[in-house]
């Protein structure tokens, strides 16, 4: 069944974006992440033009992240002042971001750059998580906790403006998590995801907060910068395609269930191995694409 | 089925008058407005007539009809290799380009008609005047050529011009589901002894129509109005769904 795509102005099969909606919505579920890495490429692959892609990746990720930030918050798992800082941050670095995108755009290098940034982010992200969960996974056979201190001081520590987040008991400088969701929004904006893959790590690692209150914090932000950067894109780059974001919502929604209820079943350091893999993989993949010789050694395209 | 019985008509009347008036030639559309909804995958028009005299007779007569899109700027960029990745590198702006070109005909145009025939009704994609500018390379008009071959919009003789009969023709135009919206034109000649000996000019309009008009039309018009909406229709669905598929 063809849909026409009145904003990337084609027509697709509105079963394989239900399908890949629904591939997608089941590895989020079952890694508890957005997905927004995996979807944006994935429209690139069937010929999306990556403004396009891009724009309403950040639009759809909108969506599937507000239903489990309504969860957490029911949970009361969401430090407000933390994800209000966070925001704040993310709020100028995805305006930065979208700035970016649109210059990109008259240059002609949005594909290259899109792809590269994919490339190095992920590739990055992906060998961290497959290491630390693979050590953890050995620690395990080998039946040694890991030592770790309650809570380690470090240079962060001695930056001013500090702030007291009651919800993660931390009383810290508001400069690092400003400038982590600054960094994340400017990736989003550029790369068309939430961001939780780089956020859960920054946020337990750097920040220190507590493993409980991070899946729902980190939501907060992905919600709203995602929502911030479907506007700007919408706004400025008149990229975001309102069909092409329902169709692959009614999938991810419906795929996320299935994906959450068998991620219960699998331990975390294997969660994180497999994570790592597919994060991993996506890196690769794209990566090839940037270094094979091109099918066509001419692009075309419109002058804006 | 409607058009079908419309072109019946049609026919039967430039049947008749064809071989009563003193017009060489009557060329209509089996549609004069192609509508781009929601289910859209591109669409075929037929350009059909009758001619006064026997196609093919002494001397010959040939038909070519020609159609063309509105005009569009477009960048040729060419691939370039820095440090092993593959980057889009010197360019070349056409900023008068059809966004559509479709030629077909009896015989090919170089066959019947001579050169500055065919430059003046710019037949065949070496007679359309591509302007250009940056890089002075042929080999951008040449991708420039191949790329919009590839995607259907430009075509040299994808389609014959096929006749029935002795005076009856039609040539069918199929345009590609990304056509743009505007007017088109559509050009039917009559060659002989290589001069173009009559001409007729149709038009054809190509419009969005619907729900994907409505979104096009507010995404362009009204955009940080579009925006909120996707934003408040995206976080809907997200959480409907997750009521809808809740598995506990």
């Amino acid at each position: 069944m063809q849909v026409y795509l009145p904003i990337a102005e084609m027509s697709v099969d509105a079963l394989l974006l239900l399908g890949i909606g629904f591939g997608v919505g089941w590895l989020s579920g079952l890694f508890g992440v957005g997905g927004g890495f995996l979807l944006t490429p994935l429209l690139m692959l069937i010929g999306i033009p990556s403004a396009v892609a891009v724009a309403s990746g950040a639009n759809q990720t909108l969506g599937a992240s507000v239903s489990g930030l309504i969860a957490q918050w029911r949970r009361g798992n969401v430090d407000w002042r933390m994800g209000l800082t966070l925001f704040a941050g993310g709020l100028l670095g995805s305006a930065l971001g979208v700035q970016i995108f649109a210059l990109l755009k008259r240059w002609g290098q949005v594909d290259v750059a899109v792809s590269l940034f994919y490339v190095v982010i992920l590739g990055i992200v992906g060998a961290l998580m497959v290491r630390e969960s693979v050590t953890a996974l050995l620690r395990r056979r080998r039946g040694t906790a890991p030592k770790r201190k309650l809570h380690e001081h470090t240079w962060l520590h001695g930056l001013p403006f500090k702030l007291r987040f009651r919800d993660s008991r931390l009383y810290i400088s508001v400069i690092p998590p400003l400038v982590i969701g600054f960094g994340i929004g400017m990736l989003s904006a550029i790369m068309g995801v939430g961001g939780g893959f780089m956020l859960v790590p920054a946020m337990i690692y750097i920040l220190g907060m507590p493993t409980a209150i991070v899946i729902g914090t980190s939501l907060f932000q992905v919600v709203f910068v995602s929502a911030n950067v479907t506007l700007l894109q919408a706004w400025q780059v008149g990229s975001v395609d309102i069909v092409l974001t329902m169709l692959l919502l009614v999938g991810g929604v419906a795929g996320a269930q299935f994906g959450a209820a068998m991620g219960t079943k699998l331990r975390g350091e294997e969660t994180r191995a497999l994570l790592g893999l597919l994060v991993l993989s996506v890196a690769i993949g794209l990566a090839w694409n940037l270094l094979q010789t091109p099918s066509r050694a001419f692009t075309i395209s419109p002058i804006s | 089925m409607k058009a079908f019985a419309r072109i019946i008509w049609v026919l039967g009347c430039l049947l008749g008058a064809g071989m009563a008036s003193a017009s060489p030639i009557t060329a209509e559309l089996s549609t004069d407005r192609v509508e781009i909804s929601t289910g859209f995958t591109g669409a075929s028009v037929l350009v059909f007539g009758a001619t006064q005299n026997p196609l093919g007779g002494d001397p010959p007569e040939d038909l070519i009809v020609v159609a063309t899109g509105p005009t569009q700027g477009v960048v040729v960029r060419r691939k370039i290799n820095v440090l092993g990745i593959w980057l889009n590198g010197p360019s070349t702006r056409f900023p008068e380009v059809p966004g559509f070109y479709a030629l077909a005909g009896t015989r090919r145009v170089w066959e019947i008609l001579p050169e500055e025939e065919r430059r003046q009704y710019r037949l065949g994609f070496d007679n359309l005047r591509l302007r250009s500018e940056g890089t002075r390379n042929p080999a951008f008009r040449a991708a420039l050529l191949e790329l919009k071959q590839a995607d259907g919009r430009w075509q040299e003789y994808a389609a014959p011009v096929s006749r029935a009969g002795e005076r009856l023709f039609s040539a069918r135009i199929a345009f590609p589901d990304t056509v743009q919206t505007g007017d088109y034109q559509i050009e039917v000649l009559l060659v002989r002894e290589g001069r173009v000996i009559a001409r007729q000019e149709l038009s054809l309009r190509v419009e969005r129509v619907g729900t994907a008009a409505d979104i096009a039309s507010l995404a362009r018009g009204q955009p940080l109005l579009y925006g909120v909406l996707c934003i408040v229709l995206a976080a809907l669905a997200g959480w409907l769904g997750s009521v809808l598929f809740r598995r506990n």
